[in-house]
């Protein structure tokens, strides 16, 4: 029940934000699934064009101004380094300390139906102490044999004050690097007990990679917006979006200047600020089966001004209000196992939930999880013409920005390609500095929210495809394939909302993604959109049932939440082709719409109720 | 004429009791005006008419409360602001009953929470906009009002089911009639003071702990709120008021010499700043908080336990009053399926002692939230209307050591009562609990400071004892907590702790025959039964006034997972002042404290150092 409840709490956390992702393992040991690997079709019978990326790309050291350099790191490094010489005498010393002072600026602006519902504009400094005690081959972080929770540090905010006064900030980091000190040394004390039952025949890899040193700065961002028009468009927006069916309908903005400082006591010194924006347009029913419809449509960019326009914005709310209309109207789906299109920004969540989740490195590391992937290196698991990087890099592809971006990783390293798919075999993992056998440094993808550690996590996934086919053939493709496999229809996906996939080792390693606008496709053409269904299944037979890839790729951008919080990522992908999906019903939970009909003020004002 | 007024059928006007009249007013209200409340209002005339599933019983009763709250805070440490946040929301409340019988105030869903289901209170909110809109309010209206009905149905059946298979009867009624009040003027307060000019105060002040390289943590916190309200139900109450407060919360930490953990505090509220000391004042206080704290870094710790006369100063008598007194005067039922633990917090020690002797016989005990000031001193804990739309009103508690009330809601406790005007503090089941508001205690014979100093010796003597105890503070958990645990640490409180216990005592003292105190830390007041309030052997000559915010968890819950973990202030809890002398208590338990020990750090704190 333990394990379950665990999945099912971030499950929901994800299924609220547009990608949702997920919870960590267990606790104990148990068995490893490891499913045989079925000879996989390499369609090479596919034509082969390529799918269309054109990409921009700004390399971690780029715009370097040692100038900008706030007087901040200056007090960090010189208190980090007080610390440190102190530390490395303990009885149990410490070797490795680092300080993150993330400022942020939050704009939120929301507005329902017409009218403005909040306006908040706060900004607040958090610190982050990673400390590390014994010694990189084993120290306070090790995962214990039976997990229960308690030997993690402790997630909370660490108060940071603002301004550049040394005597203010210097006593906030020793305070808080007390606290986390004496925690740490705590923590290790149990992992050595741990250890000490512990089977020895199995090495265990180290806790710790130590990382090149990097001393960069950039600027610190202006956030810019015309708040007044901002408020007007939503209100406009909003206005707009609540009609037709929908009880619910707003607009909202939220934009934001991060700015990031980072030393550690291997000699980094880093200022990273940026701003980021993003708009929703959501509408929301209840259907009269009970189930809670949302539609929502999410654009990001890295300033206000990058967000849609106007007429932009109006196209979303079309978007949102039509299939919110067509929802409300559509059946409930049955169960169904079969072939299916993953529209792109589709097949892109799907790739982040189903295979990206599984090569965040340290997950193959933990003891309770299912470690899937960790025996696939050098093994073919998707078809040969198919190969998946992760890129933090990338600032745009094909016109789009990406939500991935970032320079340095919240573990100070430098942000990297990493390939993990190449060319049908597994090839890498997401790495942060919790070495895995075989992967003994980090590639840039430490990655968290303030408060919480960093693991490893996903920035700006790309699924690339050698052999690709147009769009209206891939239709034909799974048309064809419902004929052979004698299916009444096919199912298309345009949109996924999110998430989950178990990786621990108690439960099946299965995943289970959220569609909310599925298709079925009949032989002779016809569409009739269906609702109430969740996508499940293991995801090495689904990267198994990969059979073609249309030309075009599409970007998913988002934020996902996992253990170590909500961070910005990208997904791209072209459409696929799949041979089987599993499709099962959703749970409709027992409820009502509205007894009484939406007031209607004109009908009522001076009159009888 | 206004839509609401014309609900109201057989009402009584109500005069402003918290009048506060000082320059530099509030606007009234942009975001609610006549038009949202009259749309809020015709939603609920039409829900009450037609809201009704089959074969199922219509709301009897619904009510609306509308909240507008605007705050700025700010917390400065060693000058510099580490929090500096304004905020500003307006919050629709939608509470619907439905009942059994003709008269459904008899049996009816309320006060009972729902096993494994709590949230099914019949209770439902939703924010509204911060701008008037009349359109959007009544469509949220209808939304919580239809979320709100479903929950009670729920809550409804699920209580019928236990009282058929429990076979438990129960004769009250469910809720008491009470006439309707309108009250529709705005009551205009004095503006906030602007959050920069705080952010500068706080700021200043906070420097008075730089280079004291003895603490280890400070900070100086401002807040100022007010939230304007209205209240609106279908029995034809349509009454609105306004509360206002501004505070100062300067908090000091330190280690003693052995490793334990020290806490200093100094808190005051009032109405607006100019209630708060002023700037000389404070910064003498951070002086001595500082100085309190080096002394009591070098101060013994009780050594073992102690049973005899304690004497509460000033603060401690507070403490006292707000910690073993307060607690057990709410005269509501609790709800049925309460855990024992939080109806722990409801106190309940002085249910069933209406008309018996509860207190020494020279004490008397008046709640009074229509007082806005005592000695000449604002006090904070008044209001105009309750939480369920009912107008406050002075209740004389104990007088003469004689339980004469309780303080009540409408959910009765005994056939034929009424409520008097103190629904505030929500148990678990969305029912509001009887709760204290400006809590006055009096004493006949009071006496000087050395005159109860002699009574605490004589009986400390009577008793064998060598000294006497002196409790000046206890702890407050909402505004000193701080994040010293790991986990594993609160995972081993939290299944340790004693949830019957007091707040430690923060400021303590032995006081020998020869008059000599000396500081001690380290004391914890074993359980308090109300019992202790009979002896009460000596009173002071002049009440202190104060004021503060109740939170709304317990001591317990403060400590290990809320307060100021994040180091924010203390603006959230219940309005809240008593009024009370020095009090001689005849016998408490005292024991020592052996938790909160640890490691000192690794190197001294860089203030001050080289």
């Amino acid at each position: 029940m333990h394990h379950g409840s665990r999945v099912m709490a971030v499950a929901v956390a994800g299924a609220i934000a547009a990608a949702g992702c997920p919870g960590g393992g267990g606790t104990g040991t148990g068995p490893k699934l490891v499913p045989d690997s079925p000879t996989i079709d390499q369609g090479r019978d596919l034509p082969e064009v390529p799918v269309k990326i054109v990409t921009t790309a700004s390399a971690p050291m780029e715009g370097n101004t040692p100038a900008a350099a706030s007087p901040i790191l200056e007090a960090m490094a010189s208190e980090n380094a007080r610390w440190m010489a102190q530390l490395g005498n303990e009885p149990d010393p410490a070797y490795y300390l680092s300080y993150q002072v993330v400022e942020q600026r939050a704009v939120g602006l929301d507005a329902e139906g017409g009218a403005l519902i909040s306006d908040s504009d706060e900004t607040a400094r958090n610190l982050d102490i990673d400390v590390r005690v014994g010694s990189p081959a084993l120290d306070n972080t090790r995962a214990l044999s039976d997990d229960d929770g308690l030997n993690s540090p402790r997630a909370r905010r660490g108060v940071f004050p603002f301004g550049t006064d040394p005597v203010a900030i210097k006593n906030h980091l020793w305070l808080e690097t007390d606290r986390r000190y004496r925690e740490a040394v705590q923590a290790l004390v149990y992992v050595r007990q741990d250890q000490q039952t512990l089977s020895k025949a199995k090495k265990r890899p180290p806790d710790f990679s130590a990382s090149e040193p990097v001393v960069y700065s950039e600027p610190v961002a202006k956030l810019e917006f015309d708040k007044a028009a901002w408020i007007a468009r939503l209100k406009s927006c909003s206005k707009k979006a609540l009609t037709g069916a929908a009880t619910r309908g707003s607009c909202n903005v939220v934009f934001q200047l991060n700015t990031v400082w980072f030393v550690n006591s291997e000699g980094s010194r880093i200022q990273q600020s940026y701003t980021s924006a993003q708009l929703q347009v959501s509408v929301g029913v209840k259907t009269d089966d009970g189930m809670g419809l949302v539609r929502l449509e999410q654009r990001f960019g890295a300033t206000p001004g990058d967000l849609p326009s106007d007429a932009e914005i109006d196209k979303m709310i079309k978007t949102v209000t039509a299939d919110l209309k067509a929802l409300n109207e559509a059946p409930l789906a049955e169960p169904y196992v079969g072939p299916a299109i993953l529209e792109g920004r589709a097949a892109g969540v799907f790739f982040h939930e189903v295979f990206g989740h599984r090569i965040e490195g340290h997950r193959q590391k933990d003891e309770t999880s299912g470690q899937t992937f960790s025996s696939y290196i050098g093994k073919a698991i998707a078809p040969e013409w198919l190969s998946v990087y992760d890129d933090a890099m990338l600032k745009t592809l094909n016109g789009i920005q990406l939500n991935g971006f970032y320079r340095f990783d919240d573990e100070g390293v430098k942000a990297q390609k990493v390939s993990l798919i190449d060319k049908g075999v597994l090839v890498g993992f997401d790495m942060g500095r919790n070495p895995i056998d075989g992967f003994g440094k980090s590639n840039g993808h430490g990655r968290k929210a303030p408060g919480l550690p960093a693991v490893a996590r996903q920035g700006n996934l790309v699924v690339e495809a050698a052999r690709t086919v147009e769009r209206a053939d891939l239709e034909a493709m799974l048309i064809e394939e419902v004929k052979k496999q004698g299916r009444p229809y096919g199912m298309v996906f345009t949109d996924i909302s999110g998430g989950f996939t178990n990786t621990s080792a108690f439960a099946p390693q299965a995943f289970k993604v959220n569609p909310v606008m599925a298709y079925k496709i009949y032989p002779d053409g016809r569409r009739e959109l269906v609702r109430g269904i969740d996508i499940g299944g293991t995801p090495l037979i689904a990267l198994q049932s990969i059979r073609a890839a249309s030309r075009e790729i599409e970007t998913f951008n988002g934020v996902c939440g996992a253990e170590s919080g909500w961070v910005p990522v990208s997904a791209s992908a072209p459409s696929l082709l799949i041979e089987r999906l599993e499709i099962e019903k959703s749970f409709v939970p027992p409820d009502r719409p509205p007894v009484l009909d939406a007031p209607n003020i004109r009908q009522t004002v001076g009159g009888a109720p | 004429v206004t839509y609401r007024s014309l609900l109201a059928v057989g009402v009584v006007a109500l005069v402003p009791a918290v009048a506060i009249a000082k320059p530099a007013r509030a606007p009234t209200s942009a975001a609610v005006t006549n038009d949202v409340l009259d749309q809020i209002a015709e939603e609920m005339v039409r829900d009450l008419q037609n809201l009704q599933l089959p074969n199922a019983p219509g709301p009897y009763h619904i009510s609306y409360k509308i909240t507008e709250v605007e705050v700025n805070d700010v917390v400065a440490s060693l000058g510099s602001t580490t929090t500096s946040r304004p905020r500003h929301f307006v919050n629709l409340e939608a509470r619907v009953r439905v009942g059994l019988f003709k008269d459904p105030m008899q049996f009816d869903n309320a006060n009972y929470i729902v096993p494994g289901a709590e949230q099914y209170d019949g209770v439902a909110s939703r924010p509204l906009p911060i701008e008037a809109d009349g359109r959007i309010s009544r469509r949220a209206a209808w939304q919580v009002t239809d979320e709100a009905y479903k929950e009670a149905l729920i809550q409804l059946q699920a209580k019928m089911d236990a009282r058929r298979s429990t076979g438990l009867a129960n004769d009250l009624p469910s809720w008491t009639a009470e006439k309707a009040v309108v009250s529709e003027e705005p009551v205009v307060v004095p503006d906030l003071e602007p959050l920069e000019q705080m952010e500068e105060r706080a700021k200043a002040l906070s420097a008075g702990f730089r280079d004291q390289p003895h603490l280890r943590d400070s900070r100086v916190a401002l807040t100022s709120y007010l939230e304007r309200r209205w209240y609106i139900n279908s029995e034809g109450t349509n009454v609105t008021d306004t509360r206002r407060a501004s505070g100062i919360v300067i908090v000091a930490t330190s280690q003693a010499d052995d490793g334990q953990e020290l806490a200093q505090y100094f808190a005051r509220y009032g109405q607006t700043a100019d209630d708060l000391p002023k700037n000389d004042e404070l910064a003498a206080e951070i002086k001595k908080l500082s100085a309190t704290l080096a002394a009591l870094q070098k101060a013994p710790s009780l050594e073992k336990s102690y049973s005899g006369p304690v004497l509460f100063e000033g603060e401690g008598a507070v403490g006292m009053v707000r910690n073993s007194l307060a607690p057990h005067l709410g005269g509501t039922p609790l709800p049925e399926g309460l855990n024992p633990q939080q109806a722990k917090q409801f106190g309940g020690q002085l249910t069933d002692k209406l008309n018996l002797r509860v207190a020494s016989r020279n004490i008397s005990i008046v709640d009074d939230p229509t007082a806005s000031s005592a000695a000449g001193k604002a006090l904070i804990g008044g209001y105009k209307l309750d939480d369920e739309g009912v107008a406050s009103q002075k209740v004389q508690v104990v007088k003469g050591g004689m339980l004469e009330h309780l303080l009540t809601s409408r959910t009765p406790s005994t056939k034929g009562a009424i409520s008097n005007g103190h629904a505030r503090r929500t148990t678990a089941g969305g029912m509001f609990h009887g709760t204290a508001t400006n809590l006055i205690v009096s004493a006949t014979g009071g006496t000087t400071r050395q005159a109860l100093i002699g009574k605490l010796l004589a009986q400390a003597k009577s008793e064998g004892l060598k000294f006497g105890i002196i409790v000046r503070q206890f702890d407050d958990s909402a505004i000193t907590a701080a994040p010293e645990f790991s986990r594993r640490e609160l995972y081993t409180m939290v299944q340790s702790a004693d949830i019957d216990l007091p707040p430690p005592a923060s400021l303590v003292y032995k006081v020998y025959p020869n008059g000599k105190e000396e500081l001690i830390r380290g004391v914890q007041l074993g359980e308090l039964q109300i019992r202790v309030w009979k002896d009460v052997i000596g009173v002071g000559k002049t009440p202190l006034v104060y004021n503060f915010l109740a939170a709304p968890e317990s001591y317990l819950a403060n400590k290990f997972g809320g307060g100021t973990d994040d180091g924010a202030v203390p603006s959230s809890g219940i309005e809240s002042a008593v009024v009370t002398p020095d009090l001689l208590f005849k016998e408490i338990d005292l024991k020592p404290i052996t938790s909160g020990r640890r490691p000192k750090p690794a190197i001294p704190s860089p203030v001050g150092s080289k």
